[in-house]
């Protein structure tokens, strides 16, 4: 923007395909790779208003850019200005409690933006020696991510799932139960999303209130969006945008931010739509060649260092519920807690449909949760893997012929695998049942009792969607008395 | 990639699975057809016996004999249950294992002290993981439970009773009613009366309504009759379960076939989804970059 109020660096458009374009530059005065460039034209009625990222430089004074709007009315030959940097976005406080685009500008209608100062979306990964080595466990009430997966503060946590699992819903509800408990500020990106998603976290974040702050969610949340309807150049760039947002916090005010990603498969997906066009050769299964690099580079960036901390819990698409597929495999090892949802088990109807098995956490280590939740842990999960191994034999000859021992291994993990269930904050709307916010201690407790078959008398169904087990044992009694009643 | 192979591994082995209750089926359907026959052809001895029980019972009315004479005394109590020695067989061991654990329960509550007898390798593995106490263990009745086995079995169970060490002896086992109905039942064998009285024979005795001469003396007759009457009564008990059991086995592994039938064709499905996917995906990728490159 300072290099316009000089000079004008002015190129020409020569070629528009999809969602990028060519443009051609004086030879001595190229753009930089990922400089923004703008376009302002009128064709007949339609206003085009558009900007643009350097990713190529082409020779003979052409780049080729992606285009971070709708491209729609663009034709050869239109005006297109370098702005001298890539795409700068509002920084600090005064993006609290706002909502932006890519490209800073707000859209939630409440006027202009008083930010002090700006920042490109572009920023190199903090220094190795900068990186925060604290490691501590970070409570969200949820019983399976506390017990399994627990998630670190400071750290990365990815929700992985298929299609209509309830990432979104989870995602949600951490918002609701840690964003409110949480003395920093919040940054949410929405990333190829659906708007109405968006919209529904906005009105739930105004009406949610800090503690007894009196404060709303919102006034100490940005929210940047960049939703499914959006072009892929848009949806490839929004996730860098609310991040630039969330490491100002981080790296100027020294304050602990939440960075909530919904949803960092769509940022892979973005990229794999105009890598084609940009002359990349697809690799595997269609993918950009870059997938890797790509993820690498965003993933980097969202670090603690001894500033402050980025506590950031990604929601990850699991295309036709594959792991495997690369774009969440490279999500994968990005992070410190990973939890997987698993359609079989939202099948059976227990929410959150975390699989206990397929889901993990660095920090599930006696070394940082201590020894006996490590353990509590631990048997949980070989009690659910036994019952796993064992499930095609009860398939074929039923539970009758299993030997004592693993009949108890069945009796047991059955109630484990209900257990797991949890009444959500977000969902009490659906369920008509308040959430339930459950202490670490009690859900060790609970599921070291059940373990040891202190809990076996009571029916199945009562393990569903409790907090700790004294509930489970108050809804079995419920259950009775309505049963009696008939 | 791995899921097919993984898919096709998991196929393999319940194709064996399959083959293994195939063939335990067959043998099952077998065993149970020389199983009844023997059952039946003991069931007639055994009417015939208890009805002579009865008449005798009835007709020396004023002789007794300590066998079918109620007993006040409730110092002990045996209870004998019969389960399977091999599973496969469905519910059967556990239904009879439920009711004979219930029966030995209300037992316990009624007499100072109950001996739990139990036969089959099942049951007492049973017994040993709930840390049960057992009187007395049997694991040599098979497919055909052998008469001097079981007389081995009863005369020791007939001295316990005439010492007075109990008072009340107690069967669990499958009662065979009809190729499609078993239940299990808990019969009380000592005393004898009990049975005798609600017998279908004590019925069609009456009607007979013989009339007996005793030669030398009532008292001598019935010391011969009456326990041979318990020992063939608890034959037939071990006959009814041996046949119980094959037929429990027959219908499980009928139904674990069909399981793993059906399994089977999901799992080919499924298989064959993951395949074409994959090759599909290969394909795509070929032609992709082959189109890439021209572009």
């Amino acid at each position: 923007m300072s290099a316009t109020a000089t000079e004008k660096n002015i190129g020409r458009i020569t070629r528009v395909i999809g969602s990028t374009f060519d443009a051609e530059f004086a030879e001595d005065a190229l753009p930089a790779i990922y400089n923004a460039v703008k376009i302002d034209s009128e064709q007949g009625d339609v206003k085009i208003h558009l900007t643009g990222e350097i990713q190529q430089h082409l020779g003979g004074g052409k780049v080729r850019c992606v285009a971070l709007g709708s491209t729609d009315g663009l034709v050869r030959g239109m005006e297109c200005v370098d702005t001298g940097a890539p795409v700068t976005v509002p920084v600090g406080n005064a993006t609290l409690g706002r909502v932006f685009n890519l490209l800073g500008e707000p859209v939630d209608k409440a006027g202009p933006v008083q930010a002090e100062e700006y920042r490109p979306i572009h920023q190199p990964a903090p220094d190795l020696s900068d990186l925060s080595t604290k490691t501590e466990i970070f409570e969200t009430g949820i019983k399976v991510i506390d017990l399994l997966t627990p998630f670190v503060r400071g750290g990365k946590a990815g929700l992985f799932g298929g299609a209509g699992l309830g990432k979104t819903v989870i995602l949600q509800e951490l918002i609701a139960r840690i964003a409110s408990a949480h003395g920093g500020a919040s940054v949410f990106a929405g990333v190829g999303e659906r708007t109405r998603e968006g919209n529904d976290l906005w009105r739930e974040m105004k009406e949610a209130k800090i503690g007894n702050t009196g404060q709303s969610v919102i006034d100490r949340t940005t929210m940047v969006f960049g939703q499914m309807n959006e072009p892929p150049g848009s949806r490839l760039r929004v996730a860098l945008s609310a991040l630039t947002m969330a490491e100002y916090f981080r790296d100027n005010l020294g304050t602990d931010v939440l960075l909530f990603i919904d949803n960092i498969f769509r940022f892979s997906q973005a990229g794999s739509e105009v890598s084609a066009l940009l002359g990349r050769m697809p690799s595997a299964v269609g993918y950009q060649p870059t997938l890797a690099s790509e993820m690498g580079q965003l993933q980097e960036r969202i670090a603690s260092t001894n500033k402050g901390a980025i506590t950031s819990v990604q929601a990850v698409y699991v295309p036709a519920d594959d792991p495997t597929d690369p774009a969440p495999a490279t999500a994968f090892g990005q992070l410190d807690a990973f939890v997987y949802l698993e359609r079989a088990i939202s099948e059976k109807g227990i929410y959150p449909a975390v699989d206990p098995l397929a889901s993990s956490s660095r920090v599930l280590d006696p070394q940082y949760v201590g020894e006996r939740h490590y353990k509590c842990a631990r048997l949980v999960q070989q009690t659910l893997q036994r019952y796993r191994e064992l499930q095609d034999i009860i398939a074929i000859l039923g539970v009758d012929e299993l030997g004592e021992e693993d009949k108890r291994v069945v009796h047991r993990a059955r109630r484990m695998e209900r257990f797991l269930s949890q009444p959500f904050l977000v969902a009490e709307v659906f369920t008509g049942k308040p959430g339930e916010i459950t202490p670490l201690e009690d859900t060790i407790r609970s599921f070291e009792e059940i373990a040891a078959g202190k809990w076996d008398h009571l029916p199945e169904q009562a393990f569903m969607y409790v907090g700790s087990i004294e509930q489970a044992a108050e809804q079995a009694e419920r259950m009775e008395a309505e049963a009696r009643k008939k | 990639m791995a899921k097919a192979r993984a898919l096709d591994k998991r196929r393999k082995s319940i194709r064996n699975i399959r083959k293994i209750t195939r063939t335990m089926e067959l043998v099952a359907t077998a065993q149970f057809r020389r199983a009844m026959e023997r059952a039946v052809s003991a069931g007639a001895y055994t009417q015939r016996i208890a009805a002579m029980v009865a008449d005798l019972a009835r007709a020396g009315a004023s002789v007794s004999h300590p066998l079918l004479e109620e007993r006040q005394a409730k110092n002990g109590a045996a209870l004998l249950i019969l389960t399977a020695n091999r599973g496969m067989c469905g519910g059967y061991n556990s239904s009879i294992l439920r009711k004979g654990h219930h029966r030995a329960d209300e037992l316990k509550g009624e007499y100072e002290n109950l001996r739990l007898l139990i036969s089959g390798k099942r049951g007492i593995s049973y017994a040993k993981d709930r840390k049960i106490e057992l009187a007395a263990t049997y694991d040599q009745f098979n497919d055909k439970p052998q008469y001097d086995e079981v007389v081995k079995i009863a005369d020791h169970i007939l001295s316990e009773y005439l010492a007075g060490n109990i008072d009340r002896f107690e069967v669990a086992y499958m009662k065979f009613i009809s190729v499609s109905k078993q239940t299990p039942v808990v019969e009380t064998l000592l005393p004898l009366s009990e049975l005798a009285a609600d017998d279908e024979a004590g019925k069609s005795a009456e009607s007979n309504g013989a009339e007996y001469e005793f030669l030398p003396s009532p008292e001598s007759i019935l010391e011969e009759v009456v326990p041979t009457a318990f020992r063939v009564k608890l034959f037939k008990c071990f006959l009814d379960a041996a046949v119980g059991e094959q037929i429990a086995r027959r219908v499980a592994m009928k139904a674990a076939t069909d399981n793993a039938d059906s399994m089977i064709s999901i799992l080919t499905t499924t298989y064959n989804r993951a395949r074409q996917g994959q090759i599909t995906n290969e394909i795509i990728e070929v032609v992709s970059g082959a189109s890439a490159l021209q572009g």
